[in-house]
């Protein structure tokens, strides 16, 4: 059947889990456009064929058949821009999730030209937010308190945070800026206190 | 492509409502003496100890941290009225009683930070989860209601949690009666043949159904 | 703001009018530009003046901390800051994003390009330009050459068959200001009137409310 192994690929792509990437499937990708070519030197052969003169045998069915391969390349060509398309879009959404470049393990599920795309649209969001003087990375989720109350689950010592210097002594409970804490409460020496 | 609609992209996370709860006034008793703070988000204070003033809940609970404040619970919080509200509530099948838009959130903030300025807490706390699962029931079933195309429903005082919830299903059952029950629908599998894909959606003409 | 009960009284509805801060215009451009389905109209003056007062306000925290204002006071500047500005760089980012997903339709409509800010108008542009390189690389240049054309099918295609657009008809959740009585739905006349209620959330097809947006007589939520 025409256009089957179109319809695979735009099912390949629906069917992974929304905001995720296969790996671009090259192999399938290909054959669609190759069916894509046979479909044209088919329409084009029943197109000089139906001008070279009216063969009243076969005009309606070289008619009907020149129809179907437009038809087809068509459908074709529709699905591969849609698994190009939506592909596109998920690759904008991590672009705005995550700092560019991206990391290897997504870089190689990308084609050639995807990535390509993904660096250019990486310059475009870089390129408006200087002309805005504005970070659009930051800021993602609403924001909370900048302070949280942490309790130190070692002796660290005194230690200069960007707006205090802290004796963070084991137990001490400390109101700190999130940022500050961060650090000390991935690497397991403070945990956060939530009334 | 084009008739791709994304039910979720208009949600709001549960941060997102908190966020705009943050926003609601509510009254607090400072502890302390703090001049007015002219904020991007309006004035406020003077604050003096123990008299009351009105700020918004994120100021609140930043000051009630600190130990700065006491809040005051809004009256709706008291087991009086919310006993009244839950009552009410399953008296009625289909209605539902008028509640701030962002009573979800608001209590939610107070319990977790206010803990102790909320008379009967425990009272208090299980009588709006009542109140919460009571309203989730009735939404679920009130929703059986759509079973047609309709222009506009509304959806009487709903909060704004539950519209969230309620929101993809609405949107969708509504989109689909919109479809369903045009009258292009029948021609529409003659049309199938040359139709386009991606077409933009413009959807069909009005019918008149009442 | 937020009244938890609809009745608002004329009175209400005159002092939120004057009162209005830009923090809750900003916050309801905010809620509007992400639940509506199309882009909306730039609210260029409004952002300028919230950036100002982000500005104003950055200023007021750094000189607070060098001055030795209580730390209390300077934490709470900050975090009225850290409000601000996520609403703005949320509402950028959602726009943008917008911008992205319907590029070529809004590129084509002037009514919708004029909608942009002259920075979201070089966005849009390099958009495009992005993303038709990456059609033509990938798909386009392997075609036959009637079928070439990222917004046609094919040469055979009268107008522009492969631009996504926004479904206007989709249905939204929205919630009036005040009573709007009886508002006639849609461009046809067969449908009932509604009265949409102040307060109380509706399900309606975005289309047929949208101008109340535009007014900001309504906001959805």
């Amino acid at each position: 059947m025409y256009a089957k192994k179109a319809c695979e690929l735009v099912k390949e792509f629906s069917s992974s889990e929304p905001g995720q990437l296969a790996p671009f499937n090259t192999n399938l990708f290909s054959q669609v456009i190759e069916e894509c070519n046979f479909h044209f030197h088919q329409l084009q052969s029943l197109l000089s064929k139906i001008q070279e003169g009216p063969d009243s045998q076969t005009k309606n069915a070289d008619h009907f058949g020149a129809l179907i391969h437009h038809l087809s390349l068509v459908r074709n060509k529709r699905c591969l821009m849609a698994y190009v398309h939506n592909r596109a879009e998920v690759i904008r959404s991590l672009g705005w999730m995550i700092e560019p470049p991206l990391p290897e393990e997504i870089q190689e599920k990308l084609s050639s030209s995807e990535k390509e795309y993904s660096k250019n649209q990486s310059a475009t969001i870089k390129s408006y937010q200087s002309e805005m003087d504005l970070d659009l990375a930051v800021d993602m989720v609403p924001p909370k308190d900048p302070y949280i109350k942490v309790r130190v689950l070692d002796d660290i010592g005194s230690v200069a945070l960007s707006d205090q210097i802290a004796n963070l002594a084991r137990h001490a409970i400390l109101f700190l800026r999130r940022t500050d804490a961060e650090t000390y409460i991935s690497q397991g020496l403070m945990e956060e206190l939530t009334d | 492509m084009a008739t791709q609609s994304d039910p979720h992209a208009s949600e709001f996370s549960a941060a997102e409502l908190e966020f705009l709860a943050e926003d609601e006034m509510i009254e607090i008793v400072p502890n302390m003496r703090m001049e007015t703070l002219n904020l991007i988000c309006g004035d406020f204070g003077p604050f003096h100890p123990q008299i009351a003033t009105q700020v918004p809940l994120w100021l609140a609970v930043a000051l009630k941290k600190r130990g700065k404040c006491t809040i005051r619970p809004p009256e709706w919080m008291s087991v009086e009225k919310l006993t009244q509200v839950l009552e009410a509530e399953r008296d009625s099948q289909k209605t539902f009683q008028p509640l701030p838009f962002h009573y979800v959130e608001i209590s939610r903030l107070l319990f977790d930070h206010a803990r102790d300025d909320i008379p009967d807490i425990y009272m208090v706390r299980s009588l709006i989860e009542d109140i919460k699962d009571v309203r989730f029931h009735k939404i679920g079933t009130g929703l059986e209601v759509i079973s047609q195309r309709t222009a506009a429903l509304k959806l009487e005082h709903l909060t704004a949690m539950e519209v969230n919830i309620v929101r993809p299903f609405v949107v969708r059952a509504l989109q689909a009666f919109y479809k369903l029950d045009s009258p292009e629908m029948i021609q529409e599998s003659d049309l199938r043949a040359n139709r386009r894909f991606p077409t933009a959606n413009h959807g069909p003409k009005r019918q008149l159904k009442r | 703001m937020e009244s938890g009960s609809g009745e608002g009284s004329m009175m209400d509805d005159y002092e939120s009018l004057i009162s209005t801060t830009d923090a809750e215009l900003l916050k309801r451009s905010w809620r509007n530009e992400k639940a509506a389905p199309e882009i909306l109209q730039f609210e260029l003056s409004l952002v300028q003046r919230s950036t100002e007062q982000i500005q104003l306000m950055e200023e007021t925290v750094e000189e607070s901390m060098a001055s030795g204002v209580d730390p209390l006071t300077v934490s709470l500047y900050q975090m009225d800051l850290d409000r601000t500005q996520f609403l703005l760089r949320s509402y950028i980012r959602i726009r943008l994003q917008k911008i992205e997903k319907y590029m070529a339709h809004i590129h084509k409509t002037t009514e919708l390009w004029n909608r942009l800010s002259k920075q979201e108008q070089k966005y849009a542009q390099r958009c495009i330009e992005d993303l038709k390189e990456h059609f033509e690389k990938s798909v386009l240049s392997k075609l036959p050459d009637r079928y070439k054309s990222s917004l046609k099918q094919s040469v055979i295609s009268e107008e522009d068959d492969m631009v996504p657009e926004p479904q206007l008809d989709t249905y939204v959740i929205c919630r009036a200001k005040r009573s709007l009585g009886a508002f006639q739905l849609d461009d046809s006349a067969e449908e009932n009137p509604v009265s949409l209620d102040a307060g109380d959330p509706y399900a309606i097809r975005y289309k047929s409310i949208k101008s109340l947006v535009y007014s900001g007589q309504i906001d959805l939520v």
